[in-house]
């Protein structure tokens, strides 16, 4: 992968390591749980499937920074995030991808980009017929969002996914978190 | 990554995420999710491991056929690099 940015300063990757514990990791859930800022109301929609999985057209998503090479890279100055989300074509080689985040330790990834975003696996599915196909679009988008940014995300960004998964024909979605 | 699973499902189309912080997944309240106590920035495990990468692909799927209530949030326990993880049988997908 091209254009990789190294997490920005010394501080940055010794927090990353440290938030790379899993058992930190859940103490951090927890911790942002109780500040309670991240739930919205309502009770959860839920769609069941109506085809089998031979016959579903697939889409990935996830907050994990990963876009183009050739795309904006997500904003990494502005402390509540970025809620913009970039497309990424179904038929893309992982090498024309790149990821643009600096809260998380993304060097696994770096290295084999299925570890976050497994597109190649997705496609070794439909291939063997375990799937119908993937989809014509996928979304790459960075977690880490908060304050003004978190309605954008809820409003505007999260709806537009939405109606191109549908307008894409997609029966369903898989979501990979940072 | 919970609200745009959440908004997506509202749309009409499922969806099944990897949850690496289960408080957090549960507060949100997504409609589908494995959880799996591992490292930030490895939701399907390590780089080249294709075995255990394709274990947490094939988890979500089956989460995907037969969750009958949103808001589940399936937790197969594995324990990272202890673990012995095999091809799945895609099989019994079906």
């Amino acid at each position: 992968m091209g254009n990789q940015r190294g997490p920005a300063t010394f501080l940055q990757r010794l927090q990353n390591r440290f938030y790379a514990i899993p058992a930190v990791v859940q103490w951090w859930a927890g911790h942002f749980v109780r500040r309670a800022r991240s739930s919205p109301d309502g009770p959860i929609s839920f769609t069941r499937l109506t085809k089998p999985l031979a016959a579903c057209s697939v889409a990935l998503i996830t907050t994990g920074g990963v876009h183009l090479t050739s795309q904006p890279p997500f904003d990494m100055h502005d402390p509540d995030g970025d809620a913009s989300a970039r497309e990424i074509p179904g038929d893309v080689a992982l090498s024309e991808l790149t990821i643009t985040h600096d809260y998380y330790n993304h060097s696994s990834a770096d290295r084999d980009l299925n570890v976050i975003f497994p597109l190649d696996h997705f496609r070794e599915l439909a291939q063997r017929g375990v799937l119908g196909r993937v989809a014509r679009r996928h979304f790459g988008l960075m977690g880490h969002i908060e304050g003004v940014h978190l309605r954008r995300l809820q409003e505007q960004t999260a709806p537009d996914i939405a109606a191109k998964l549908r307008a894409d024909g997609v029966d369903f979605a898989f979501l990979t978190p940072a | 990554m919970g609200l745009i699973a959440r908004e997506i499902e509202a749309a009409g189309i499922p969806t099944v995420a990897i949850s690496l912080a289960q408080e957090l997944t549960a507060s949100v309240g997504v409609p589908r999710a494995v959880f799996v106590k591992w490292p930030l920035g490895h939701p399907l495990g390590e780089a080249n491991a294709s075995a255990q990468q394709y274990t947490l692909i094939y988890d979500a799927l089956h989460l995907l056929l037969t969750a009958t209530e949103p808001g589940v949030i399936a937790e197969p326990g594995y324990r990272w690099r202890r673990q012995e993880y095999t091809e799945p049988e895609w099989s019994k997908l079906r």
